[in-house]
């Protein structure tokens, strides 16, 4: 099993056995380094390409993977229409909804199951904007719930400081303004952050200047969707799940507006994870209702497919990154090598050994990578934060786009610094061999 | 002539380096192609055309887009409804099926992803088959027009055919004639049917696509009443898009507006997008991904390229700065030594990006049948023939701009300077 940081533990005892066997003392490598800067910085600029890109995606793929692992609670069961992979093309019956929340299974609170019945939705939103980089339709995520507190509750969901959840009615009326001419029915919604952001974007500099809040849209900004206004109440605390790509907003009005009179998914909360997973097996065999059901974390780790594809690709493109980096290096040593022919017949006259000498080169080799391969992880590290735009999807066809935020992390550092020392020591290896094998009279001639 | 030969004597006097050198340059070049390979597909898909233009109608706010059948027929004659109206130049209607070939185990392998199509605009409509030549038109042609007498049929894409031969991408023809039962999935649950593999299409964009006829597909929604008494929950919103073609941006812009406009796609409302805006839609998720391999990945590959040609070119100067000096003694211009040095370059730069497209290529498209990335609606991609220049172009340019100042460099050598170092 890959473990990096025994990987780094490795290759740190490498370089100490290596700085151990070599009497060649370390300034002579130095010396040599600095002297040759031009060619050294040159080479170490390499590998500051290769492993700041290997930190930056890797960064993509830790955001992902912490979405999907932290999206859902493990006392859910989140519950589609049989054979429905994803919840976009869920269609529950209605009548079996009822026959759910009554099992003895689901958990009760004043009498009521806690479950959240609802309608998911991807809305095709045209994008008013003077903007020219910004796209001119979007999908967007809207999912209808019927009773915020509760689907709130079941999903583990709060709002920002200063939001508040849609009125039962879930639309208000706006007064005219300065874009305004006319009173308007606004539709209230909560928005994930990742999605406030998104929209956010879209404003022109002259909204930017006298917006609430620059980095997202804020609570009381509005924006239109499905030929409506909708007005935002709150911004959902949803840090690292993907209902931060989400808009809630009152099922019935939704589904009314966009022509999908259904429910398409069903939470319901169980008293225990056991609990959870029993009810998923007995609706696996509950004849009475015809749903697909899984642990809700479950649902949202199988959506890690994607992510998984993306490191195989990162792999693939950094193992390829990488030989070309070994390469640059082995270049670099093979001349750094004919140009000392010299120094090394001197230093074994000295009576320098061979595996002095073979350390010592390697030493200057690791030298290089560690150079570039540390300022390759500052720099990549510098993406820790961002926010960007993914899909993730599972095998059975389920997916979501989610906005997510790159996660840069001693693993991935560590996973950068290993790269770096195998890149130095493979590249350097058969040019100090080649230097070992040098005859000392030879060399001098 | 003779500079040729004196550039190509430099480059192979020190083997190892010149061979290091092209590594380089042939593993990054390979990933700049594979990268832009990727991107000129989605690029080509998301640039508006000028000519032969293509509409997009779908549900205007949501999706999976679902219009009943009865949209069919007036919007493929693009909502005319007056004289002077635009009418299409041809269109196609897709319904959308899916289903899978395994009901207990349902995975991305067993799923079966069909469109429920007029057979023979497979040839017209369909974006890149339309470009078809040779033997894979006629083959395409020949699987069409079975699958038009035989309502059963179903051309599969090579992935479905992989999956349900368990074999590599060599053989799946050996798939053309059997028989395979599917079961409806979701919303298409209790739309079981039954088909007759009668072609493959074209390995590359629909890999993951199957196309069979639309009579078959509504004719399983008339038996399904029949069988269970009640109509299919589909059975009024079964189609769910709409391609049109016309010939000008001018002509798109007012049948947009036709359709758009037409009081009988009210409930529910269409819009009418062009193909290149609905492809950017669908890509919308992967934006950032897409940004990244463009600015990023690609752009960090060649300045590795660059970086590392010019530290092999600049060792190489160095180490041949006599040679140079003596070079001048005896009669050597700055500029020919200036044109000595980028010339070894470009030859390593050139000729490994050479050797890395036509390689890429081989790899990707004959020995691997294209390179599998799944972003949105794609499984693999193939490596277009223009990459087959890409690679050179690349190499070469970037052995040019990194080996720059070393030339100046070696332009720049004083034969005085360097005698005077040497006594």
């Amino acid at each position: 099993m890959f473990d990096v940081w025994n990987q780094l533990a490795f290759w740190s005892v490498v370089v100490l056995l290596l700085a151990a066997v070599s009497r060649v003392p370390i300034g002579y490598n130095l010396r040599n380094l600095t002297v040759r800067w031009r060619t050294t910085m040159m080479t170490a600029a390499a590998f500051t390409l290769v492993i700041a890109l290997l930190v930056v995606m890797t960064a993509f793929v830790n955001g992902m993977n912490r979405l999907t692992d932290s999206s859902g609670r493990p006392d859910n069961v989140l519950v589609l229409s049989d054979g429905a992979p994803d919840e976009a093309i869920s269609t529950l019956n209605l009548g079996d909804l009822p026959q759910i929340e009554n099992l003895p299974l689901v958990e009760r609170r004043g009498g009521r199951p806690m479950a959240s019945r609802e309608t998911f939705i991807i809305v095709n939103q045209a994008v008013e904007t003077t903007r020219r980089d910004r796209p001119k339709r979007r999908f967007l995520q809207l999912r209808g719930i019927e009773d915020p507190l509760r689907s709130a509750y079941v999903h583990d969901q709060g709002l920002l400081p200063g939001g508040a959840w849609f009125s039962p009615a879930g639309a208000v009326e706006l007064p005219p303004d300065g874009e305004r001419a006319r009173p308007v029915v606004a539709i209230q919604c909560v928005v994930g952050e990742g999605v406030a952001r998104e929209l956010g974007r879209d404003r022109d500099a002259a909204q930017l200047a006298s917006a609430r809040n620059p980095k997202r849209l804020d609570v009381g900004d509005t924006f239109t969707m499905g030929n409506r206004t909708w007005l935002i109440t709150g911004i959902l605390d949803s840090a690292s799940t993907t209902f931060g790509s989400e808009i809630w907003a009152k099922r019935s009005l939704v589904a009314a507006i966009f022509g999908k009179n259904v429910y398409t998914t069903l939470v319901v909360r169980c008293p225990s994870p056991q609990a959870a997973v029993e009810m998923k097996d007995f609706l696996a065999n509950y004849r009475n209702v015809a749903v697909s059901a899984q642990v809700e974390t479950d649902y949202y780790k199988s959506l890690s497919e994607t992510s998984q594809q993306f490191a195989w690709a990162i792999g693939f493109v950094v193992v390829i990154m990488s030989v070309g980096g070994v390469f640059g290096v082995m270049n670099t040593m093979y001349a750094a090598i004919s140009q000392r022919i010299k120094d090394i017949g001197v230093l074994r006259l000295l009576g320098y050994s061979r595996l002095q000498i073979l350390a010592s080169f390697m030493l200057e080799s690791l030298g290089i990578a560690i150079i570039g391969g540390a300022l390759g992880c500052f720099i990549g590290s510098l993406a820790d934060g961002w926010t960007a735009t993914s899909v993730v999807s599972s095998n059975a066809g389920a997916g979501k786009t989610v906005v997510l935020r790159l996660v840069v992390d001693a693993n991935t550092l560590a996973l950068g610094a290993v790269l770096t020392m195998i890149m130095g020591a493979v590249g350097g290896l058969l040019p100090s061999l080649n230097a070992m094998r040098l005859k000392a009279l030879e060399a001098l001639r | 002539m003779k500079f040729a030969m004196l550039i190509l004597r430099n480059v192979i006097r020190n083997p190892m380096r010149s061979i290091l050198s092209v590594l380089v340059t042939v593993v990054l070049v390979f990933v700049v192609i594979v990268v832009w390979s990727v991107l000129s597909l989605l690029d080509y898909l998301t640039t508006e055309k000028s000519q032969n233009f293509r509409g997009l109608v779908t549900e205007r706010w949501s999706i999976p887009s679902r219009l009943p059948f009865s949209y069919a027929d007036p919007l493929s004659r693009g909502a005319a409804r007056r004289p002077g109206d635009v009418m299409p130049t041809d269109s196609m209607t897709w319904q959308f099926y899916v289903s899978t070939l395994d009901k207990e185990k349902i995975t991305r392998e067993s799923l079966l992803f069909c469109v429920a199509v007029e057979p023979a605009k497979i040839l017209t409509m369909m974006d890149g088959l339309d470009l078809l030549e040779g033997n894979d038109l006629a083959e395409l042609t020949r699987y069409v027009k079975v699958l038009e007498e035989k309502r059963q049929g179903i051309i599969l894409g090579r992935n479905h055919a992989v999956n349900l031969l368990q074999k590599s991408l060599f053989e799946p023809k050996e798939i053309i004639g059997k028989r395979i039962n599917v079961t409806g999935l979701a919303t298409f649950k209790g739309i079981d049917l039954e088909f007759e593999v009668v072609g493959l299409f074209p390995p590359g964009r629909y890999d993951t696509l199957a196309a069979i006829n639309r009579e078959y597909y509504n004719n399983a929604f008339d038996a399904y009443q029949r069988n269970t008494g009640r109509t299919h929950p589909l059975a009024g919103a079964n189609l769910n898009l709409v391609w049109l073609k016309v010939p000008d941006t001018n002509s798109f812009t007012r049948l947009a507006e036709q359709i758009e406009n037409a009081p009988d796609f009210a409930n529910p409302a269409v819009k009418c997008e062009t193909a290149a805006s609905g492809y950017a839609s669908f890509l919308g998720g992967f934006k950032d991904l897409i940004w990244g391999m463009r600015w990023l990945l690609a752009p960090a590959c060649l300045f590795t390229i660059l970086l590392v040609i010019a530290n092999a070119i600049s060792i190489s100067v160095r180490e041949r700065r006599q040679e140079m000096a003596v070079m001048k003694v005896l009669g050597f211009r700055p500029w020919q030594i200036l044109a000595l040095v980028l010339g070894e370059s470009l030859l390593l730069g050139a000729g490994a990006g050479m050797l890395s497209s036509g390689g890429t290529y081989l790899v990707i498209n004959v020995l691997m049948g294209g390179l599998k990335f799944p972003i949105a609606f794609f499984d693999r991609f193939m490596v277009p023939e223009a990459a087959l220049w890409w690679g050179p172009s690349v190499g070469g340019l970037a052995a040019l701009l990194g080996s720059l100042l070393p030339a100046w460099s070696a332009r720049n050598v004083k034969a005085a300077e360097v005698f005077a170092k040497i006594t």
